[in-house]
């Protein structure tokens, strides 16, 4: 009875599948367009409306112009290599030990009792104040730009860690107990898949957070990346320099974020999230 | 009670409920039961009634803070895989394909790979999951999650199967027909059972003895033989099945009602 159920179930989603989610999908891609589209549109006729000077608000077709010589001199490879590489590192640092540092405080009372307040003080607390120190420290290249980085996205991971672990059922744990399932396999094989889904939600709040301080660590630093660019070209006037690292920093942004969202998908296609459709 | 001395002996064991917030409840006070080998035995009472807590006290899950549990004599302290134990909420692993929730007890026994996936196998096709070993527990049905929890705890080959309203949260058509499988697969495999139900028929059903229990603080008021032919078809509509559920409904409604007002 429950069989013949779920298979008629699953018939009835393939069979309606197909011709619905090709004309949805177009439809979907063109409304996420048309608000970029309206977007781009108002700043061009903004600009050429000669309401602005082009200093002010150069046209975005002379900002994409500006890309384009800069990527063919090889600037924008090394700016935009340099921060989405900081970016990561800092990212993968903040997630590698925001994990850890949650599991810690999970099992062990000492962490707990330990981070507890670290925590809660440095969570909600402006990390960018410590630039200053972190520069007295650490001078002002990679090291103390991706220190930053990690001061501050690792808070959500662990958060989101502690408050993961805090939500995996009871019975789970049970019946990995029950089978057998010593501390050590408990932790690894049980508790953290089953907390993934909201660890990926810390991770994604985690990433662009990464990439944020990256660019304003740049910017306050100075030196090579989209940050330190756009503070150079805004020191010589350059208008242009400055819009097209705006246009530049929300690209390489989305990009980081869809390519997270992908890899949820991938991690979790054992979740029920991985059967509804997708909104971005 | 095959020799001598029954398998399982609850002595005394009295539990309190610690909530996060508020006055400790006395979930369990002064609850004795013995259970035989190879017997059914269903612990039946109005929700609330600490039921549950005294499979959990079993099944080693919470620590036994006044009284004694012995398993075939031995004191339970821990969980083991010598008491299987299946849940409302099936408790699968939602991140394993029922093929690997399977997989899990036998992987921490000493078999050799080959006589686990056939002994995986065998039991997906005991509950009647052929066909669906890869899927994850999120594209089954509740009726087909339950079969794959039970396969997993009948897998690893516990001696007593402890059971929390397994099947309180399947609609009736399925509960029906899984209440009818287990007491098959039950027939055919030698174990012990204790069954936590509310439902008064589903106890007369599939157990040997029904023991009903209190509203709070949870005590065994009776226990009840239930013990005839459970493989006539038409069993439900016998006198004997009839006066039975009759008869423990009068026990047990009263201790509902108590159970009810007390929510108010």
């Amino acid at each position: 009875m429950a069989r013949t159920d779920a298979v008629a179930e699953q018939e009835t989603l393939a069979l309606e599948a197909p011709g619905r989610s090709l004309v949805r999908r177009i439809l979907w891609g063109a409304a996420h367009l048309i608000s970029i589209a309206a977007l781009v549109i108002a700043w061009e006729g903004l600009a050429r409306s000669g309401t602005f000077t082009p200093f002010v608000l150069p046209s975005l077709s002379s900002v994409i112009e500006r890309i384009w010589s800069d990527a063919q001199s090889g600037e924008l490879a090394i700016n935009t290599g340099l921060t989405v590489y900081r970016a990561l590192v800092g990212f993968l640092i903040s997630a590698v030990f925001g994990i850890l540092i949650g599991l810690a405080m999970s099992r062990n009372v000492v962490a707990n009792w330990f981070f507890d307040p670290v925590v809660s003080v440095g969570f909600p607390m402006p990390k960018i104040a410590f630039l200053p120190v972190v520069i007295l420290w650490l001078g002002v290249y990679d090291v103390s730009k991706i220190t930053m980085i990690v001061v501050d996205a690792i808070f959500p991971v662990i958060a989101a860690t502690v408050i993961a672990i805090k939500g995996v059922e009871r019975e789970l744990i049970w019946s990995a107990r029950n089978m057998g399932a010593s501390d050590r396999e408990l932790m690894w094989q049980i508790v953290l898949p089953a907390a993934m889904p909201q660890i990926l939600t810390g991770l994604q709040v985690a990433l662009p957070l990464s990439m944020i301080v990256a660019v304003v660590a740049e910017m306050l630093m100075g030196g090579y990346g989209l940050g330190g660019a756009m503070m150079t070209a805004s020191r010589f006037a350059d208008s242009r320099g400055v819009f097209a690292g705006i246009v530049e920093i929300a690209i390489v942004g989305y990009v980081l974020v869809k390519g997270m969202s992908l890899l949820r998908r991938r991690l979790l296609i054992w979740h029920q999230e991985a059967n509804e459709p997708t909104t971005a | 009670m095959s020799n001598g001395q029954p398998q399982i002996v609850i002595d005394k064991v009295s539990h309190m409920y610690r909530p996060p917030r508020g006055k400790p409840v006395l979930a369990l006070d002064d609850v004795s039961l013995q259970v035989g080998t190879r017997e059914f035995l269903a612990l039946l009472g109005p929700s609330g009634c600490g039921k549950s807590t005294l499979l959990y006290l079993l099944g080693g899950f919470l620590p036994i803070e006044k009284g004694a549990i012995t398993v075939d004599s031995k004191p339970v302290a821990a969980p083991g895989p010598d008491r299987g134990i299946v849940f409302q909420h099936f408790a699968l692993f939602p991140w394993k394909t029922v093929r690997d929730n399977i997989l899990y007890g036998l992987e921490r026994q000493s078999m050799p790979k080959d006589e686990r996936l056939a002994r995986a196998q065998s039991f997906i096709d005991l509950v009647g999951l052929s066909g669906f070993e890869d899927s994850f527990p999120s594209q089954l049905s509740g009726g087909m999650k339950q079969r794959t929890a039970l396969a997993r705890t009948l897998a690893f080959d516990p001696k007593i199967l402890l059971m929390d309203e397994p099947f309180g949260a399947l609609d009736a058509q399925t509960r029906h027909l899984m209440q009818g499988e287990l007491l098959n697969i039950w027939q055919r495999t030698p174990k012990t059972v204790i069954f936590v139900t509310h439902d008064v028929q589903e106890a007369v059903y599939l157990a040997d003895r029904v023991a009903v229990m209190t509203a709070r603080p949870g005590r065994i008021k009776t226990i009840v033989d239930t013990k005839f032919d459970k493989n006539d078809p038409g069993i439900f509509k016998t006198k004997v099945f009839v006066d039975k559920v009759d008869e423990l409904w009068g026990l047990v409604r009263d201790e509902a009602i108590k159970a009810e007002r007390r929510k108010v």
